[in-house]
Formats: structure tokens, sequence, C-alpha cells
């Protein structure tokens, strides 16, 4: 780490806590100036008034709205953000305990993606506009072609038919119950308790959903490995190294992979916003039960804080994402910590 | 100099013009012609479907009991739905909400996007950072989430949907405007309209935007196709026209009820869905490898 | 048996179904310890004919018929694993950019590391890490890069452009090979820098027993490298003789033209420029001008580059006045200035007697200044044909719409083009074309003073004369004052009627070119010209001297 790599990152940061702010205003004003009355929304047209006031009290809808936007940031800061309009129920409490069956899925569908989408795209550069190639891109197509609900429903169909005993639904079998361990991630769990079973089961139970999940971001990175690898082909430096005899795999797997790796991770952080979009999606298809789900579920409940909540999450989501993207990026590419910035 | 040629002796660099170059690209390139009939096939459906359906009566609220959950058949293309309509004419039918999604949110998000774009691009300084940060931001933003949002706290309808859409996606265009004006800014030709003394409409209008007109193309192109399955996934959930218009994503979720049985329910809104988006994919991968450009 | 004989090569390139007949029955040789050089202009086939022997051919070309034979056997029966074996170990190659020569993401270490290694496989040598690295310092210091340890821990991009190009040169040397195949080396560098190299390449050959050749569009570069020379155009080899037989006796006009439209230094060739009469009011003025760029960093001091300091200089109207310097000098920051799109740090411009600063939004006044740019290439926009490109002044100075085609049609004829290029996109004009439109471009505000920044210098030299008679004519005919701009000394020479030399910053001498060149003041200066490559050696012994004393000062080192 040198001084042009922190101030990149630095820079970048300040970015993303921007990102945060503005998504907090954005879904301050839509969900408390908008609608008009959250605390009759909340308690539904047949409480009495007094019953309202006294939920506009405890709700902090008395005070002017840029001090309940300052109350609602400090909340979000502190990961405050009051109780469930629905449930009663703490609403960080609630999500923080779904948060680990979302994490699993997302962190499984991002290695899919690195472990296809990379392979294939350098396999369909190197035997560019050969069969292999030809194939790959076609396959690549249904992949951006398929929304993600109709992958996941075809993906549970087919393990219907086909596979009688594999799971559809949930994160585990049953009969485990939900094993307490350290991490919340299953997978880990099983092996950390020394229950091999549950990390079976659990992988067994995430395979449909994160592939189905990851279709479209195999294919988008699949694509975008292999322009890269395409573009950066054509320049000087893969004729110096060729016309020195170092064998075209060697050039292909090592100088050029890791050139063209920036722009498929540069994607891959963008794309993380319509990922977590596509995950509430999965989730409800295969009663997943994580993060998403609930915000579905809130979503379509009108459940003003929990909402709140859930994109704030999303949003924090996406920055810490794309932060551990920017590093690895800076660590690939030299430029960046000679300049400091793009 | 004893040299024949008045005009310079070097030769031109490019015997075929650009155009026909890029015809001769396109042309080869069977997967295009294939996207793009696709593609036209789709506007077709849309532009004439009370006339090639089948029954087009059954895109409303018909209700044929005893044809109820038909499996596909001669009358039945792709079979009947739990009310008996034909899923065929519906699918039809559904490409018209598709479409007039794409046209609403892209008729918004590309001049928009690309104004942005232009505009950071060639200003620098002040404007590009705003406008650049901004775009930053809002690409944060998960864009189904917020659908998701919007239509609800408000209310849940297509017009809703389109707004909450086409506020998030012309950064995009934002995004990939601005990279190709900036490059194209920092060329001579730019600074040589300047000191002739061009106005900046003119620049903006006239010297730069014509230089990013494929990469819009395409990127409009491949768009199309998004929108389509982004609506499809919105009014899956519920969120989308009311019934009984026929949509296809809506349609999946009615179908989704009855599987694995009926499942020509589910299959013929999902061949739509995939028709419509595999037709503008091919076509903008055609016009990308026929403008050459990075999208 | 000659190490390298090419005999009747033919090769087609073919793209979207169109075949082009890129080699048409070229034959060359090249004897053991012989250096050849194979000279021709953009476009004439001259590193196609190297790629084919190096087997570095793109893939969509092929080799139709002849034979390549290396040392008597003909290479393009081989197997590709076999050709594959003499890459880097026979013959190398020199590339010409040095900077897109490497990859970005990767050391200059793990390159030559790499080359090393596979040739070391191929030759079933053993060789552990530590002696490979021994071995790339030892071949680092053959090229003068005496601290390779720092180079070889180095991004490509930390490097200067001499550095690099002396490692491409180590890379080629890693394993001895006998013949070393020269692609343009250091046309990308400047010229002191350039001079250096091929000295550099010169004394390699000598000491390491080695072939050369050289691909150059440089025939004082052939005149340095090479004894015996084949001329190449559109395919062909025109003419092949003994280097001096070729200064002395050309047979075919082609090589007649190319020798004839070379500017010369020194000698009765030389053309001299009338001097401007010196006015009370010249056209342009700078006072103490100074310019400094400020680089902001967060957790640094603003690293400040001083770009033009101090400059104080006249140009009287009717002149053509020469700013020379190689890249970095600031000769292109004082352009900028003059056009008014760069403010000065501090000092003064003034245009025709009006400080800039006081114009109006401090650009200069359109009808007064114009500027031709150095690359066609980018100087006209490709989505716009000639005539829309021509049309923006006009129609920007208020001139109505039937006014404005029989102008463009004027302008067209004035540059020595037809009407019909009106409606023709920049994609159809040849290099020198484009520069005809950019200049007409410039005529259209009807200035006085018209920026050359580098005007000629992508051009192939026979363009070149054409394009500099051109630029001649307009400025006797109009009128005009020109501020040429370049780092060709020699093209200087004959065009100019005061030049002025600029290093770091700071104008070190001025003159006119019989002066400035007849007896040089500036240590710089003489090292300059010095580095020329020029034609006959006459001009070489005219050439001033520089002592290795004045190099070490005023010249940025390459070596390390």
């Amino acid at each position: 780490m040198n001084a042009g790599l922190i101030e990149f990152l630095l820079r970048r940061a300040v970015g993303f806590v921007s990102v945060l702010l503005v998504l907090s205003l954005m879904i301050f004003v839509l969900a408390r100036v908008v609608p008009g009355d959250p605390a009759r929304m909340a308690l539904g047209p047949a409480a009495s008034q007094d019953q309202v006031d006294r939920m506009r009290a405890q709700m902090g809808l008395d005070e002017p709205l840029p001090v309940q936007y300052v109350n609602f940031l400090g909340g979000a800061v502190r990961g405050d953000f009051g109780t469930s309009l629905i449930s009663g129920r703490d609403v960080t409490t609630e999500v923080l305990g779904l948060l680990p069956a979302t994490l699993e899925l997302v962190l499984a569908t991002l290695a899919l993606m690195l472990l296809f989408g990379v392979p294939l795209g350098v396999l369909a550069a190197r035997y560019r506009n050969r069969w292999a190639d030809t194939v790959l891109r076609l396959v690549s197509l249904v992949g951006v072609t398929m929304p993600a609900f109709l992958a996941a429903i075809l993906l549970q169909l087919f393990a219907a038919y086909f596979l009688m005993d594999w799971p559809i639904l949930g994160r585990l079998d049953r009969s485990m119950g939900m094993p307490a361990g350290p991490t919340g991630l299953l997978t880990i769990d099983g092996l950390l308790l020394g229950r091999p079973d549950v990390t079976l089961s659990a992988l067994q139970h995430l395979a449909f959903p994160a592939l189905a999940l990851s279709l479209s971001g195999i294919a988008q990175i699949m694509r975008i490995t292999r322009s890269a690898m395409i573009e950066h082909q054509r320049r000087d430096h893969v004729q110096t190294l060729r016309s020195f005899g170092v064998p075209g795999r060697v050039v292909t797997f090592r100088y050029l992979l890791k050139l063209s790796s920036v722009a498929p991770l540069t994607i891959m952080g963008l794309e993380f916003a319509s990922l977590i979009g596509n995950a509430f999606v999965v989730e409800m298809v295969f009663a997943w039960g994580g993060f998403a789900s609930y915000g579905l579920e809130s979503i379509l409940q009108k459940d003003l804080n929990a909402i709140m909540a859930v994109v704030m999450l999303s949003g924090l989501f996406f920055v810490v994402a794309n932060l551990a993207i920017d590093v690895l990026i800076g660590l690939i590419d030299p430029r960046l910590r000679m300049k400091g910035g793009r | 100099m004893a040299t024949a040629e008045p005009h310079g002796a070097d030769a031109p660099v490019q015997i075929l013009s650009a155009r026909r170059m890029a015809w001769l690209r396109f042309r080869s390139n069977p997967v295009a012609v294939i996207g793009a009939l696709m593609v036209l096939s789709v506007l077709f459906c849309v532009a004439f479907a009370p006339w090639i359906t089948p029954y087009p009566a059954h895109s409303g609220n018909v209700l044929d009991f005893a044809n109820r959950h038909a499996a596909p058949s001669a009358d039945h293309w792709l079979g009947t739905d739990k009310v008996g309509r034909d899923i065929f004419t519906r699918v039809i039918y559904g490409f018209r909400i598709s479409l007039l999604l794409v046209v609403g949110v892209l008729g918004v998000a590309v001049p928009v996007g690309a104004a942005l774009g232009l505009a950071a691009g060639y200003f620098g300084g002040r404007t590009e950072f705003a406008i650049t940060g901004f775009t930053n931001v809002m690409l944060a933003i998960p864009p189904l989430v917020m659908a998701l949002a919007v239509g609800n706290i408000l209310n849940p309808n297509l017009i809703n949907a389109m707004i909450a859409i086409a506020l998030l996606w012309w950064t995009w265009h934002a995004r990939l405007v601005y990279r190709v004006a900036k490059s194209v800014a920092a060329e001579d030709f730019i600074e040589a309209a300047r000191l002739a003394g061009a106005s900046h409409w003119h620049i903006l209008t006239r010297e730069i935007l014509p230089n990013c007109v494929a990469v819009i193309s395409v990127k409009t192109t491949l768009d199309a196709a998004f929108i389509i399955l982004f609506g499809a996934t919105l009014s899956f959930l519920g969120l989308g026209v009311r019934p009984p218009t026929p949509d296809l994503g809506s349609m999946v979720a009615d179908g989704r009820q009855f599987l694995p049985e009926m499942w020509w329910g589910v299959l013929g809104p999902a061949l739509g869905i995939f028709y419509a988006t595999l037709g503008f994919n091919l076509l903008g991968d055609g016009l990308r490898d026929m403008f050459d450009v990075e999208v | 048996m000659a190490l390298l004989d090419i005999r009747n090569l033919n090769v087609a390139f073919t793209s979207y179904g169109q075949r082009t007949h890129v080699l048409r029955d070229v034959s060359l040789r090249i004897e053991e310890g012989q250096r050849v050089a194979l000279i021709g202009e953009t476009g004439s086939g001259k590193s196609v004919t190297s790629k084919a022997v190096l087997n570095t051919l793109p893939g969509n070309a092929a080799v139709e018929s002849g034979a390549i034979h290396w040392r008597g056997q003909d290479v393009l029966r081989w197997p590709d694993s076999a050709r594959e074996g003499l890459k880097g170990v026979e013959m190398s190659v020199v590339m010409q950019d040095p900077l897109s020569s490497f990859n970005p993401v990767f050391t200059i270490g793990r390159h030559l590391e790499d080359v090393l290694y596979w040739a070391d496989r191929r030759n079933d040598t053993r060789r552990s890490r530590r002696d490979r690295r021994a071995h790339i310092l030892d071949v680092l210091r053959k090229v003068q890069l005496g601290d390779g340890a720092r180079v070889m821990e180095a991004y490509p991009a930390q490097l200067s452009g001499g550095m690099r190009q002396r490692v491409l040169i180590a890379l080629a040397l890693m394993n001895r090979p006998a013949l070393l195949i020269a692609d343009e080396p250091g046309t990308a560098l400047d010229v002191t820098t350039q001079d250096e190299i091929l000295k550099l390449i010169n004394a390699l050959v000598e000491t390491e027993g080695l072939s050369l050749l050289m691909i150059t569009h440089n025939l004082g570069v052939v005149r340095m490298m090479a004894d015996d020379v084949y001329v190449m155009r559109k395919g062909v080899i025109m003419e092949h003789a003994p280097l001096a037989e070729l200064f002395r006796a050309p047979r075919t006009d082609y090589a007649r033209d190319l020798i004839a439209a070379i500017p010369p230094l020194y000698g009765p060739g030389v053309k001299d420029q009338p001097a401007a009469p010196v006015s009370e009011a010249p056209l342009v003025q700078l006072q103490g001008v100074h310019k400094t760029f400020a680089a902001r960093r967060l957790f640094a001091p603003a690293q400040l580059t001083h770009a033009v300091r101090g400059v104080d200089l006249e140009i009287q109207r009717g002149e053509i006045f020469g700013l020379a310097g190689e890249s970095g000098s600031g000769k292109t920051t004082v352009a900028r200035m003059v056009m008014g799109i760069m403010q000065p740090s501090r000092g003064r411009v003034i245009l025709d007697g009006t400080p800039l600063d006081q114009a109006f939004d401090g650009r200069a006044d359109r009808r007064l200044a114009q500027i031709v740019y150095q690359n066609p290439g980018t100087s006209l926009n490709p989505k716009r044909t000639v005539g829309q490109t021509l049309e923006v002044p006009l129609r920007f100075a208020g001139l109505s719409r039937s006014e404005i085609q029989p102008r463009i049609d004027a302008l067209l004829d004035r540059v020595g083009m037809p009407a019909l290029f009106s409606s023709r996109y920049p994609h159809e004009l040849s290099g020198g074309q484009k520069q005809r439109v950019a200049i007409a471009r410039a005529l259209a505000a009807n200035p006085r003073l018209i920026v050359l920044d580098e005007p000629t210098s992508a051009l192939d030299v026979s363009v070149q004369a054409q394009v500099i008679a051109l630029l001649e004519e307009l400025r006797s005919e109009l009128g005009l004052t020109y501020l040429f701009i370049s780092h060709d000394l020699s093209l200087m020479r004959n065009v100019c009627s005061r030049i002025a030399i600029m290093l770091r910053g700071e104008l070190v001498e001025q003159g006119t070119p019989a002066e400035v060149f007849a007896d040089p003041q500036h240590p710089y200066t003489r090292a300059l010209i010095a580095a020329i490559p020029v034609i006959t050696d006459a001009e070489d012994a005219a050439k001033p001297r520089v002592t290795d004393e004045e190099k070490a000062r005023f010249l940025v080192s390459s070596a390390a």
C-alpha cells in the first residue's frame, strides 16, 4: 500500500459515503414525505385518531421534517431503524438475523460468476470465431435473456422432475433445525461445528438459487472477459512476448488474463445493484428466508421503517462490494497506484 | 518533385467507406440479421396484434371455463390459462405492454443520460464533477428495489413503475456517453472548432454527438432487452398492469401456481419473454460488432 | 551461404472477403555479420516483411508463395514449433513503440524473466533463478542500464521512453541471436535519444558479432546503420544497392525522389528563407511569459511543473518563426498561449498590439490566429465531411448559406484539392490530403498568424515536401505569418526565417537558421544538431561537435 493507492481508495470512500447520504435522502423523502401519514398507514383505516397521534409521537413524526431526517440518519448510523410497523419488532434485529442467509447466497453467486464467467470468457477469446466461441456466445445470450425469476422457476422444475430428492426450498433440511454457528453462513458453520452433514445439505440447498441468480452475471462476465482479452490480444506487448518465443498459453493465461481482469471486476461492481434486486426474486421463489425476502415482504406490506432499512442496507452492500473491488483493481493495476486516481 | 499525383502521393488509408464496411460486417453476421428479423417480428406483432391473433377478445376479460387449462393444441398453440383464455393471443398482446415500457423508459432515459454525459464530458471541471458524482450515486441504487419501493409506496401501476425505472436507467447512458464524449472532447478537432468560433451548442450536437451515436444505439438496443426482463420481473412480483390486461410477467406468476402439471401456463409467456429479449440482444450484439465499439 | 535469404515472397491479407496483396516477389539477402536496411514509407510492407521472417504475421495474412531460407533451410516448410524455436534465439526483434511493447501490469523484470525462462526451456539450458537474474543484469549492463535491479522492479510506465527502448534491445540480446531485426527503433523518441539508441545498436552489432536488418523510413538512419540497402514501395522491392552506391547513383526515380525530398542540413542544397523586416510592432510579442502546472495531491504538496519559464520573443509580420525543442521543452505550451487557449501564469502575450488578457475572454481573435495540428488523424472530425468541417468557421463568421459553398470550393482550390472532395469523409483521404483540409480550415477564418504544430511530422517525406511547398506558397500569396513548431531541425533549417531553441521551458538560443546552424552558441543546440541523422558525409562533417560532458549536462540520459 503506498500513498497513491491510499489516496485512490480515500477518494472512492468519500464517493461511497455520499452514495449512502443521497440514498438516505431519497428513501427518506419517499417513505416519510410522499405517502402522507405513515402512522395512519401503519395502523390502518380502522384506528382512531388518538391512536394515530400516539403512533406519530412514538415515531417522531410530530417533529419538523429536517429534524426527522437527522434523527433517521443518526439512527441509521447507529444501526437503529426503529420498529417494524407490521410486526412491531426491532427492524435492525430482524434484518441482522436474516442477513447471513442473503450473504451466503450472494457470495456463492459471486463465486459462481467468477468461477464460470472468467474461464469461459478466456476460452471464447482463445478460440475466437471457432465453434467453441460460437457455442459459448449463444449460451451466454441465453444467460442474459433469461430473467432471474424464470431461471429460478425453470431450475426448480428441472430439479423437481429429474432430481427427485434434491431440495428446492429453504436453506437446510428441516430435520437439522437451524444450527447456531458463529458466522450464520450455514456452509461454514457446518464445518466449524463439526457437522459436515449440515454443510452438505446447505450446499445442496444453495446450488440452484445461486445458479439462478448468477446466470446473467456469468454471461456478462464471460462477454466482458472475452472482449477485454481480444482487445488486449491486439496490443504490441503480446507481439513482444510472442516474438521472443514465450508460449501463447503463458501470454494468454498470465499476461493477458491479469490485464483483462480489470474490466470484468469493474462490471461486477456496477452490476452488484441489479444482483441485489434479483436476489429479492430468487429468494422468494426458493423460499430462502433471507434479507431480500424480508425486503420484498416489507415493500409489499408498506412497512416503511423496514423498507428504509432494507434500501439503506442494499446500498451499503453495493458500497462495500465496490470498495473491495477497487482494492482488488488497485492491486492489479500499478498505474492506479502511481497516479492515485483515474 | 516528380510525382504524378498532385494531391499527395500517399494512398488513402482505407479503400472502403465506413458505411459500406459496417454494412459488410453486419451482413456477414448471420446472428445480427436474425436478431433484426426477430425484433421486426415483435414490432409487427405489437402493431397488428388484433389481426394476427386467433382470439383477439382473449386479451380482455373473457371467461371460458369449459376450456380452462387446455393443453397446447391446434386450436390453442400455447394452451389456455386458468380462465380458458388463449395463451398465444395473450403473449402477443403482452408484447404491447413490454414495448410500451421500453419506449417509455428509454424515451426518457436515453436523452437525459446522453445530454448529461455530453455535458460532463465536454465541459469538464465542476460540471463534470457534479454530473459524474451524481451518476455514480444513482448507479448504487438497486433498480429493482427502488422500482418496487416507489411503486408500492405510491401506487402499484405501470406508470409509476416506468417512472421508477427511468429515474435510474439514465445513469448507464450518462456513464457511457460521458466516456466517449470525454475522449472525443480531447481531440484536436474540437479545439479547432472552438478556434473557428463554433458555439458550445454546435460542438455538443454537431461535433461530439455524432461520434456517440454508435454506442448509444448499441446500448439502447441491448437496454430494450433488459427493460423487457425488468418489466416482466416487476409484474411477476405484482407490480404492473392490472388484470385482465395481458402482461408477460404476471402471466408467468399466474401460471406458476399450477406447476408442474399445467406447465404451459409458464411456458408460453416464458417463450414470449425469451423471444423478444433474444431478438434485441442479437441485434445489439450485431450492431456492436458492426460499429466496433465497446459498450 | 547467406544467413537469411528471402526469395520471391508473396503475402496477402484478407479482410471481409477482400484480398490485398501486400508483398510482391520480395527478395532480400543478409549475409553473416552484414548490416542491411529495408527502407520504405508508410504502407510499403517493410514491417510485414519482418513479421513474415519472424512468423508473427496476423491471422488474416497468408504467405502465398516464395521461400524464406534461414542458414540454407526454408523455414516456411518447418512446423510452427520449429519456427518458434528460432525466436529470440536465432533471430530477435527490437520493436518500435517502447511503451506499448510492455504489458502495463507486469514489472519489466517479469517480462525479462519469462522471455529468458522460455528460451532456456527450448534450448534445454538449465539455470537457477539466481543465474537467470545474474544473466539479465548482465544483459542490461550491455545496453547501458547499470542500475538493472531498479529497472527490473519498475513497471513499464515508470521508465522513460529511452530506457524502455534499451530494455527492448536487452530483450532481443538475451540469447545472443545471430540476427537482430530492428523495426524503426527510437522513432517514437526524441532525436537525441534516438541517436543514442542507434549508436548503441551499432556498437552491439559490432561487439556481439550480430547481423542486422534495419527497418526504417529515414534515409539518415540508413546511412548510419547499414552496408546494404533495399528500397521498398507498395510491397515491391524497388532497388537494392550497397549504401554508398544508393546515395551516389540511385537507379530508380523513386529512390531519387526519396533522397531529393530530404531537407539538407548543410551544403549547397540548403534553402535560406529571406528575413522579414523588423518592425516597431511585431505581430506576436511574449514578455516574460511563465506557465506553471500544478498537480494537486492529497498527501503531498502540489507537484509544480514549470512548463515555460521567462520566455521573451517577438514574431515579425511575414516571418516563419521556428520554435524547436524536444518533447517536454514547453514549445507546445508556448504555442497554446499564443493562441489564447491557455493563459500564462505570469507575463504577457501581445497579439497585434493587444494584450491577450484584455481581448475577449482571453482567446486570440479568431481572425488573427489559427492552428494546424500535428496529427492529421485527430484534427478532423471523422463524422463530418470536408465541406461540413470547412463550413464551421465560415458560418460562425456570419456568412450566409449561399456564400458558404463557393467559399468552401475556393478554399479547397487554394490548398490544391478539387471541389468534389467537399463531400468526402476524413477516412477517405490520405494523410497529406487531411493536412491540406486542416490548412484550409485555418485559412477559412482569414487569419494573419497560423501556428503550425509539427504539421508534417506524421507524414512521409515525399508528402512532407508537398505540404511545405503549399505552406510557403500560401504565405507569400496571402501575407501570412507562421509560428512553426517542430523537433525536426533539418526541416526548420530550410523552412524558417528565424528559429528559437527551447530547453526545459527556457529559450536557450535564437537567430536566423544560417547563424544558428553555422555557429550554435548553446551546447544544447550543438547536441541537438549533432544528433540529426544526415545523408552525406559532408553534412556529417559540418555538424557541430559536443563533448560528453556537455551532453551529460543538457540531455536527459536514457541510461541508468
